[in-house]
């Protein structure tokens, strides 16, 4: 058995009295897609921003290649190679699209001055990978369509070579051509053997482009389960009811034979 | 669309701005107009320019917190503390001026970094704190010499507010002129060299050598402008007032932290999304503390020119700045909501107000009316900052 890219051991994090992660562990292996699922609320989210660092832990453990690793801000979580592209798109909508892309990361010159031309010139590389249009670069965010500004956060992503992404809703606000842009961005990330975290509501998603998929309710984990075993309406069952299928095998570790 | 209209818009020209200049000089038009040529005067440029500085300097710094989605109402006190604090120590106790302002200097971070922790750390609405800080700092500004006038009376201190000995020179002038000319030039062709090196398009050649030519004849004609004028009692030519040096330095300084530093992205990032600045690692606590601490810098530098200029600190100085400080910086086009503003815009918008103020003074406009336009002046910048914002798509 490989070791997982990604080791989640019963992670709590509650608000004030609320428990909205509750011993939750979850793996993730290299070149996988593990889709989590669950209600507004289930505590995917706050899951995901925790090993993104936006959250910190309150018990619980992470291991990244197998060894424990500290996260306590989106920096630290940065540095193992996690990058997330969040539902809300997390740009900062007065910048123009090259600034977004290296926020937080700006290149500099040897007078630790920002390096705009440089920063451009990547910039516009890594949107031509992306999306061929792409050219107005230089106008704040706000300003671009969907598709384009999904194209910025995505790049975020693949400029920094992560080793796990963290897709929350990625494709909630974009039209059908750049949802399948998306689709075949993650099949190009999977081969390069980058892990993904896939939040997602969206059903055809989630069956299109997951292996396993984890369910949670109330902040807890339901199950975890290979895509392949388990059909639609049982997963709606696991979302609404809490109710695991009966008959099925959970997967909380990806045995060998479910490696694609 | 055509060549040209799409040059435009792909250039990053700031339209706001350009308008701005225009509604500038169609002001100091028409009242040149209306006071037959007085107010074009050297005389009057001069006076205009100098009485600008304090609220310029401290506005070009306000930009920034309120790009951050901050305010300070306590600029105007803080600057009256820390003036009345720096003529005493310099009146009363004797303290040479260099030793004098970096009191100043200390005590106006230190109140700034109190107030900018409290929004940073605690959490504390600015608006709240400054406050809070209006009417202490207010009190504080008594308190330094119990309410007593202090004069300034070192000759060199005083030329730091301008006035009489307060400029530079004619010759000066023209060589600070020139040199600002000959940076604006090697930092438009450097940016071409640079685009052309990374196979970014860059923009038409014309449109570059306007970016250069406008400025740069701006400059060389307020420069010939204050040349030209000489008090009565004097044998040469005023040149430019040292307080608007000053102001000129500070514009210049901040807009190189805005376009050229981790810190001015940061602060414009934290304004546009608070939220994504966090999530993308930003230190968003360190940077508004830094922002806070700059003001408190930037306070004791306007500070230092107002008693200069008075040639006294008095517990009054500074009283309700904040407005007009405020004021400037949203007629410069700065949006309260946060995230986008900028620093020439202060630079205009303080002009636009003081040019209109001492224009109806000119025309012997009573103070009720002056007060009452200057308001509405306010809100019709306001108002064709949501209009331009609906008209561009930028709504925040």
């Amino acid at each position: 058995m490989s070791t997982p890219l990604v080791e989640l051991r019963n992670i709590h994090k509650a608000f004030g009295g609320v428990r909205a992660v509750d011993n939750v562990s979850l793996n993730l292996y290299p070149g996988e897609v593990v889709a989590v699922l669950g209600h507004n609320g289930a505590g995917k989210s706050t899951l995901m921003k925790m090993l993104a660092g936006a959250y910190p832990i309150d018990s619980g453990d992470v291991l990244v290649n197998g060894a424990k690793v500290s996260i306590k801000s989106p920096v630290d979580s940065q540095r193992i190679g996690i990058e997330s592209i969040y539902q809300t798109l997390a740009l900062a909508d007065n910048l123009d699209a090259v600034a977004n892309l290296f926020l937080g990361r700006e290149l500099l010159t040897r007078w630790n001055t920002l390096d705009d031309h440089r920063m451009d010139a990547e910039a516009r590389k890594v949107f031509e990978r992306l999306n061929k249009n792409f050219k107005n670069v230089r106008i704040p965010v706000r300003r671009l369509s969907g598709g384009q500004r999904q194209v910025v956060a995505i790049s975020r992503a693949i400029y920094f070579n992560a080793r796990i992404l963290i897709m929350d809703e990625p494709t909630a606000a974009l039209g059908p051509e750049e949802t399948a842009m998306v689709g075949n961005l993650v099949r190009q990330l999977k081969s390069d053997g980058v892990g993904i975290f896939l939040i997602s509501h969206d059903m055809p998603d989630v069956f299109a482009l997951s292996d396993r998929l984890a369910v949670m309710k109330n902040g807890a984990l339901v199950g975890t389960y290979r895509t392949r075993d388990v059909t639609e309406e049982e997963v709606l069952g696991m979302i609404i009811g809490g109710r695991r299928p009966e008959g099925k095998i959970q997967t909380e570790t990806l045995d060998q034979s479910a490696t694609v | 669309m055509s060549p040209l209209i799409h040059s435009l818009r792909q250039a990053a020209i700031d339209w706001r701005l350009v308008l701005m200049s225009f509604v500038l000089l169609l002001i100091a038009l028409i009242f040149g107009v209306l006071s037959d040529g007085i107010f074009l005067s050297p005389e009057n440029l001069y006076n205009i320019a100098q009485q600008t500085a304090v609220v310029g300097i401290v506005s070009a710094v306000a930009v920034l917190v309120i790009v951050a989605r901050h305010i300070d109402l306590s600029v105007g006190s803080v600057m009256g503390f820390v003036g009345v604090l720096m003529a005493t120590l310099m009146y009363t106790f004797n303290w040479s001026w260099p030793a004098a302002i970096l009191a100043g200097l200390a005590v106006a971070i230190a109140a700034a970094i109190y107030q900018g922790a409290l929004t940073a750390m605690m959490g504390v609405p600015s608006f709240v704190v400054t406050l809070g800080g209006l009417m202490s700092f207010r009190g504080a500004a008594f308190l330094v010499a119990d309410g007593k006038t202090q004069p300034v009376n070192d000759p060199f201190f005083q030329r730091l507010g301008g006035g009489f000995d307060g400029a530079i020179g004619t010759t000066a002038s023209w060589v600070i002129a020139a040199l600002m000319s000959a940076a604006l030039l090697w930092s438009v062709i450097s940016k071409r060299n640079a685009k052309t090196r990374y196979g970014i398009p860059n923009n038409p050649a014309w449109l570059d050598a306007l970016t250069f030519l406008v400025p740069a004849l701006v400059i060389i004609g307020f420069a010939a402008a204050m040349n030209s004028y000489r008090i009565g009692s004097k044998d040469a030519p005023q040149g430019v007032p040292i307080p608007v040096l000053i102001w000129a330095g500070v514009a210049f300084t901040l807009s190189f932290l805005v376009h050229h530093t981790r810190f001015g992205r940061y602060v414009f990032a934290m304004g546009g999304n608070p939220d994504a600045a966090a999530l993308v690692g930003i230190p968003v606590k360190r940077v508004t503390l830094m922002l806070f601490g700059l003001m408190g810098i930037l306070i004791a530098i306007a500070a230092i020119v107002s008693i200069a200029r008075l040639n006294a600190g008095t517990n009054s100085l500074g009283t309700s700045m904040e407005l007009y400080v405020i004021a400037a910086a949203v007629i410069g086009g700065t949006a309260l909501a946060g995230g986008s503003g900028s620093i020439l815009g202060s630079v205009l918008g303080a002009l636009i107000m003081q040019s209109i103020d001492s224009g109806m003074l000119l025309l012997d406009v009573s103070i009720g009316w002056r007060y009452v336009i200057i308001g509405q002046v306010l809100i019709a910048a306001v108002v064709f900052d949501v209009l331009y914002r609906r008209y561009t798509g930028d709504t925040t």
